[in-house]
């Protein structure tokens, strides 16, 4: 019910001074599309995604030559020069509706979850979430999925319940 | 001592629910008992229902809706809008009994006849939307008091805090792009009760951001998060707003007692925070502050909880508290 126990706890993180191609490099070792960026006290203070890399760097990087002068552009780039600050944070104790909600509103992937602190304690996707209604909802499990048709009037759910 | 109005009237036990309903007629007897057997009555001011003017009622809803509203009572059928709200042949009329009467009273604080004051009416208000009737509400009392504050009587900045259990999605709803009235609530989260609004990230919009407030709290919190939100969200918030009014949205129902929400309020929380916020009317407000009944259903324990929450506007004191404006 809670984001507490369906976000992602294994962060992975970078800091500001991160070079992008290096953020790049985790991202696909990870297979994640989210880097949480932290200060040294593990506070959240941005967040890179591979879609802030891409739309960064040239599209045709990889399969042209480009100049020397251009190279270094990109490789002394770092996650504090492409990193979103405006972020959208989400505590352990919000509901995974809460959550639903923030993710029908926003265009975003990925929510980061801080505590009082603004400390970085874990992160919860779309995935997580998918996961974590059909948990819920027992999609998967073997059983039967039982629905009641009654009149929507007051008092149905004190009838039903009467032996 | 203040002088502080009570707004009370027997047709307002008019409007009847029928069966299997928790918002009763006795809810308003035992608010009336709890506050005449605990010796009240003869310090209190006490005012009479009147038949609001349509013209301040079609300041928050539609006159399609109020229209209708009318029709569907009169033609003696028992809902409208949703199953929820069952009502009778006299709920149109209590409904505008109601509003009436806390118009008056509004007047009565202006005037300076009285300092603060409790309006005990039925059907309660801050579900009811613009255009739909929702959760035993019809007219949304006490956004109509907050417009006819800013228009007869050229109050600028109203605040409306909401501490019934259930967030007040109508009265949200009716301001949430205006930067003149703030609204603030704390209710039970929307994943655990009704009415499903009121999550902390709902803030307003447009030109009325950041003027709403929302502050739910997890089935089992009480006394504790309550004093954290007025602590550290409301009173800053306040600060900001500066508000030359308050209003307030009464709920009982998050009493540990009562068996519609989860909330756990104790009795001294809720004089806890009744207490605060005559704090903060004397703060902003010159003490000016009108406390309008919505919820609470625990017939047992509304005795008591009136009782007190009386008590305290009467003992208010006009100068101002410890959150005074930097």
């Amino acid at each position: 019910m809670f984001v507490n126990d369906s976000m992602t706890r294994k962060i992975v993180t970078i800091f500001g001074q991160t070079g992008i191609f290096e953020a790049r490099e985790l991202m696909a070792e990870k297979k994640i599309r989210h880097l949480p960026v932290v200060d040294e006290a593990n506070r959240l203070i941005g967040m890179v995604t591979d879609r802030d890399i891409r739309s960064t760097l040239p599209r045709d990087l990889f399969h042209h030559p480009i100049s020397d002068a251009e190279k270094q552009k990109y490789t002394t780039m770092t996650a504090a020069d492409i990193m979103t600050t405006d972020l959208i944070t989400v505590t352990p104790t919000y509901t995974i509706q809460d959550a639903l909600v923030l993710f029908q509103d926003n265009t975003v992937g990925a929510l980061p979850v801080v505590n009082e602190a603004q400390k970085l304690v874990g992160i919860i996707s779309v995935r997580d979430l998918l996961r974590a209604f059909i948990n819920v909802m027992g999609i998967g499990e073997p059983g039967t999925l039982l629905g009641i048709l009654v009149e929507d009037k007051i008092g149905q759910l004190k009838k039903l319940s009467m032996p | 001592m203040n002088k502080t109005g009570f707004l009370f009237d027997r047709r307002y036990l008019l409007h009847k629910t029928g069966s299997y309903h928790p918002e009763v007629p006795e809810r308003l007897e035992m608010i009336y008992k709890g506050i005449e057997e605990g010796g009240l009555l003869s310090r209190l001011v006490e005012i009479s229902a009147s038949k609001a003017d349509m013209k301040w009622i079609e300041t928050v809803h539609a006159k399609a809706y109020i229209d209708q509203f009318e029709e569907v009572c009169r033609s003696g059928q028992t809902i409208f809008n949703t199953p929820d709200n069952q009502m009778c042949a006299q709920s149109f009329e209590t409904a505008l009994l109601a509003v009436g009467g806390i118009l008056d009273t509004v007047n009565l604080v202006m005037e300076g006849q009285i300092d603060n004051a409790f309006c005990a009416v039925r059907p309660p208000g801050h579900h009811a939307e613009r255009n739909e009737a929702l959760g035993f509400c019809y007219f949304n009392n006490i956004a109509i008091a907050a417009r006819y504050l800013q228009m007869k009587w050229g109050v600028e900045k109203v605040a409306i805090v909401d501490f019934d259990v259930h967030h007040g999605n109508g009265t949200q709803h009716i301001f949430e792009s205006d930067p003149t009235v703030f609204y603030s609530s704390i209710h039970e989260h929307p994943s655990f009760a009704f009415p499903g609004t009121g999550r902390v990230f709902e803030k307003g919009s447009g030109p009325g951001e950041g003027y709403t407030v929302n502050y739910p709290v997890l089935p089992g919190q009480g006394d504790a998060e309550y004093r954290q939100f007025f602590e550290t969200v409301l009173t800053p918030a306040m600060d900001e707003f500066n508000p030359g009014f308050i209003l307030v949205s009464t709920g009982f129902d998050a009493h540990v007692d009562d068996d519609m929400s989860g909330a756990s309020l104790t009795t001294g929380g809720y004089s806890w925070v009744m207490e605060r916020l005559v704090q903060m009317a004397a703060t902003y407000a010159k003490g000016r502050l009108i406390s309008v009944l919505e919820g609470g259903y625990c017939l047992r324990r509304l005795p008591e909880l009136a009782k007190n929450h009386v008590e305290i506007l009467l003992h208010a004191s006009k100068t101002r508290g410890p959150h005074v404006r930097q």
